[in-house]
């Protein structure tokens, strides 16, 4: 009986969205963009605190903190994204990620906004070769109350580069 | 019979006895007229059969029950001890090893039966035999010894049971109706482990025969091993005395058995018999223990049921084990827990010396705190140390395999089997060893012509030492074989691609030498199955390494060679030296630091562009850690220098630092595989202020 009621409420709102997938984004703000980070991957929010540094090695690492008694890497999305350092304001934030392989790491960030739901419908997906041509670090763009999100790729973040 | 419970138990000393078969056999080999080893490597293989039997293993049984006849008949003086017998030996202990491996994993034993082995041992025993029969079945274990000295107060032990009413009816009722009635005591061996499984097996054994009416202990003490070393079983038979007692002495690790038959007027309490001493409820235990099928009696017929309970149910055992088992893994918690105490305890000192407070009660309290954690950690870290022994005892074997294998006579000398390492430190180094040894015996020995022509003794030797040094483990490698040729390295090395022609000009030997760890190097010329596929010194260097050890290497051309391993005593908390090196924080192990000195700038010389301190005679080079992890020194350049002067091996040098904080102790932490490109870098520890401080490895950077 509910099921079915449910249903009908849906196809009243929306009939779409009755076969779509709904994904959950934590929205921050990185300079004046927003980006999405799919809530699946992240351990926890913290807020900004002492990092130590540790020397020789590329700077996108911005050394590593204690969570709780872990040591965890922290690395600067701005600096990974070729944009200017981090300005350290009260609304920075570290975001820890979990990692299946390479273990934790944080990301800083400029704020924390808000968590919003998307469905499949609302993401647009990049094609592959504008990923190739530039070096991306985006997955997709959705749209969510007239405003564009960039949806971040959490691997190509994470994953070492050598260069 | 459930014997799941025993699994462990059954593993453990199968492997304590293959252990034991493995070296006795091997001196054997070198002395085989020796009568000791010869009732060593019996009573070996006769417990292994009993176990095995017991377990339900038949297979392996079968095997353990045919190794048992040849010896029996090697001690009988039958068989003389030949090199074949040995050989079969040996194949036939690694088909056991093959059977507990299976049961290891899936508590079954396999479906191999070794019948070509056991077809080889009863060769073996028709060869050397005269027509009488093997008489090993009925063998008892020999253990003449202790039944000689417990036989005294083995005596009747049954006379001083306290029956109660019930108990005197059913005997009475047995005797009318004709039955034996028995008081039998039974002597474990001392040595016996599981003294509760034997005396478990024993109950079986004699029921089979008749029916326990009365056991002291009671039948649930003894499953407890509330017992000293021998029980006392009052028995219904309608077999003879002699009967039983073999089939209870049938079971292994019993000393001795005696038995009488019972007369009740002889017997403590016969007219007081409101003076048992067992509980009614036990007592009825022991009754129901017995399998009453045919027996006509009514009073155990209903017990029956109610007694299998009991028999299963898991035992509360405090009494005799002084050891405990415990999973690895529950100690590596532990260790974390002791871990988080110190990291809060450093918490706390780092508060107290903020606040000044002057608060001496609370300092006190501290200092307290310090030494029980201290101790605490000390405890935990013994508690998972293990003699190394377990790893390296099964090297002799592998070294007379591989002297037959690559026909040239050599010898293992140990040492030092004693010295104990972190259990996960020991589990991991087997592989390593192996492989030096193997790289010894291959590549490192001379072949016989040789090494007559060198003048050195046809047996080559291998040594294997371990001792402690300081806060590290020392392992050494050495042979007396012919060392490693260094042209031959060089020259492979550049064939290889791995050095270019001038590089390897201007490489000192030991350089060179070194080249011997690089992956996919093998001198050797030829690819035996032992060793030459190059896969080797690179893995034991990495895996090494993983274990934060190093390995070293020296040799002499013609004399042999010496493989150094150098692995840390601990793995998870160290003391270390806190210093400041630009404004930030650095921890140095405190194992690697020899002196701490004052130096002017005056007395820094240059020699070829490195600056380099003369400190009491020795030239010592310095490193400035303020370059080598790329900060600004807070001091200025006309100001002495604080130096720390680290020790590697022979090698030494003078770290230069902006300013000490002192001794802590320090937790070390992993960076995370996201963080692994700095070799000096070893990992990092939470300080009491919850910040992070790296843990500088000296080593690395010398």
């Amino acid at each position: 009986m509910e099921e079915l009621s449910m249903k009908e409420t849906l196809k009243a709102g929306d009939e779409r969205k009755v076969e779509e997938d709904f994904f959950q984004y934590i929205v921050i703000r990185l300079g004046d963009e927003q980006y999405g980070i799919d809530i699946r991957y992240i351990d926890n929010i913290v807020r900004m605190q002492h990092i130590t540094r540790v020397p020789k090695v590329p700077a996108y690492l911005k050394g590593v903190i204690n969570l709780r008694g872990e040591v965890l890497p922290v690395m600067s999305l701005r600096v990974k994204m070729g944009l200017e350092a981090d300005e350290l304001t009260r609304a920075t934030r570290i975001i820890i990620l979990k990692q299946e392989q390479q273990g934790s790491v944080g990301i800083i960030v400029d704020e924390v906004r808000e968590v919003v739901t998307l469905g499949s419908s609302e993401i647009e997906k990049l094609s592959q070769n504008t990923a190739e041509s530039k070096k991306s670090f985006i997955t997709g763009v959705g749209k969510h109350n007239g405003e564009l999100i960039s949806l971040l790729d959490l691997n190509s973040i994470t994953l070492e580069e050598n260069a | 019979m459930d014997v799941s419970q025993y699994l462990e138990i059954f593993l453990d000393e199968t492997n304590e006895h293959l252990q034991n078969l493995n070296t006795q056999i091997l001196e054997l080999e070198s002395d085989p007229e020796n009568m000791d080893n010869i009732n060593e490597i019996f009573r070996a293989a006769h417990s292994l059969k009993g176990m095995a039997g017991t377990m339900g293993y038949k297979r392996m049984q079968n095997l353990t029950h045919d190794m048992e006849n040849v010896f029996s008949e090697v001690r009988n003086g039958n068989i003389k001890v030949k090199p074949e017998m040995i050989d079969v030996l040996f194949q036939c202990l690694d088909a056991l090893e093959e059977y507990k491996n299976n049961i290891q994993e899936t508590s079954d034993e396999g479906t191999n039966d070794n019948e070509n082995l056991i077809k080889a041992l009863n060769d073996i025993l028709n060869d050397g035999k005269t027509e009488e029969a093997p008489a090993a079945k009925e063998e008892a274990p020999t253990a003449t010894a202790p039944a000689a000295e417990s036989g005294a107060d083995g005596g009747e032990k049954w006379n001083d049971i306290a029956f109660d009413d019930s108990q005197i009816r059913v005997i009475k009722e047995a005797m009318k109706q004709g039955k034996n009635v028995y008081g039998i005591n039974v002597v474990v061996q001392e040595s016996c482990i599981l003294k509760a499984a034997r005396a478990f097996l024993v109950f079986k054994a004699v029921e089979e025969k008749g029916e326990i009416i009365v056991s002291m202990p009671s039948a649930q003490d003894v499953e407890d091993e509330k017992f000293d070393k021998d029980f006392t079983l009052i028995v219904l038979s309608d077999y003879s005395l002699d009967d039983i007692i073999k089939s209870a002495e049938s079971v292994s690790e019993i000393a001795q058995v005696t038995g009488a038959v019972l007369e009740l007027e002889k017997t403590k309490n016969y007219h007081a018999e409101e003076e048992a001493i067992e509980p009614a409820e036990e007592k009825k235990e022991a009754v129901a223990e017995v399998k009453a099928a045919e027996q006509p009696k009514k009073e155990e017929k209903k017990p029956v049921a109610a007694a299998k309970a009991p028999e299963k149910k898991p035992a509360n055992k405090p009494v005799v084990n002084r050891t405990v088992r415990v999973d690895i893994e529950k100690l590596d918690s532990l260790m974390n827990l002791v871990s988080e105490l110190i990291i809060a305890k450093n918490s706390l000192v780092a508060a107290s010396s903020n606040d000044q407070g002057n608060n001496s009660a609370f300092n006190e309290q501290i200092e307290y705190l310090e030494n029980v954690t201290t101790n605490l950690h000390e405890s935990v870290m013994k508690v998972r140390m293990v003699p190394i022994e377990s790893v390296v005892v099964k090297f002799p074997r592998m070294i007379r395999d591989l002297s037959k294998k690559l026909d040239k006579k050599m010898e293992l000398y140990m040492s030092g089997e004693e010295t104990e390492l972190d259990r996960t430190v020991v589990d991991e180094i087997g592989d390593p060893l192996m492989h030096l040894l193997r790289n010894s015996a291959d590549h490192g020995l001379e072949s016989a012509e040789v090494r007559a022509q060198r003048g050195k003794p046809e047996q080559g030797s291998i040594f294997l030492d371990a001792y402690q040094d300081g806060n590290n483990v020392v392992i050494e490698v050495r042979d007396d074989g012919n060392g490693i040729d260094v042209e031959a390295v060089k020259n492979k090395a550049i064939e290889r691609n791995l050095v270019t022609t001038e590089q390897a000009a201007n490489m000192s030997e030991k350089d060179i030498i070194n080249l011997l760890f690089q992956p996919g190097f093998s001198t050797s010329e030829k690819v035996t199955d032992v060793s030459g596929r190059g896969v080797g010194l690179d893995v034991v260097k990495s895996k090494i390494e993983s274990l934060s050890g190093e390995v070293e290497v020296k040799s002499k051309w013609g004399e042999g060679s010496t493989w150094t391993i150098r692995l840390p005593l601990t793995l998870a908390i160290i003391q270390a030296l806190m210093v400041v090196v630009g404004g930030e924080k650095y921890a140095i192990s405190l194992g690697s630091i020899q002196t701490i000195e004052d130096i002017s700038p005056n007395d820094i010389k240059l020699v070829e562009n490195k600056e380099v301190i003369n400190l009491r005679g020795t030239v010592i080079p310095l490193i400035r850690l303020t370059e080598v992890l790329d900060v600004e020194s807070t001091r200025s350049p006309e100001d002495n220098l604080i130096v720390v002067i680290v020790k590697k091996g022979d090698k030494m040098a003078g770290l230069v630092i902006d300013e000490l904080i002192g001794q802590q102790e320090i937790v070390i932490k992993s960076l995370g595989k996201y963080i692994k490109q700095c070799k000096f870098i070893s990992g990092a520890t939470i300080l009491g202020d919850g910040e992070v401080a790296l843990i500088l490895d000296a080593n690395a950077l010398l």
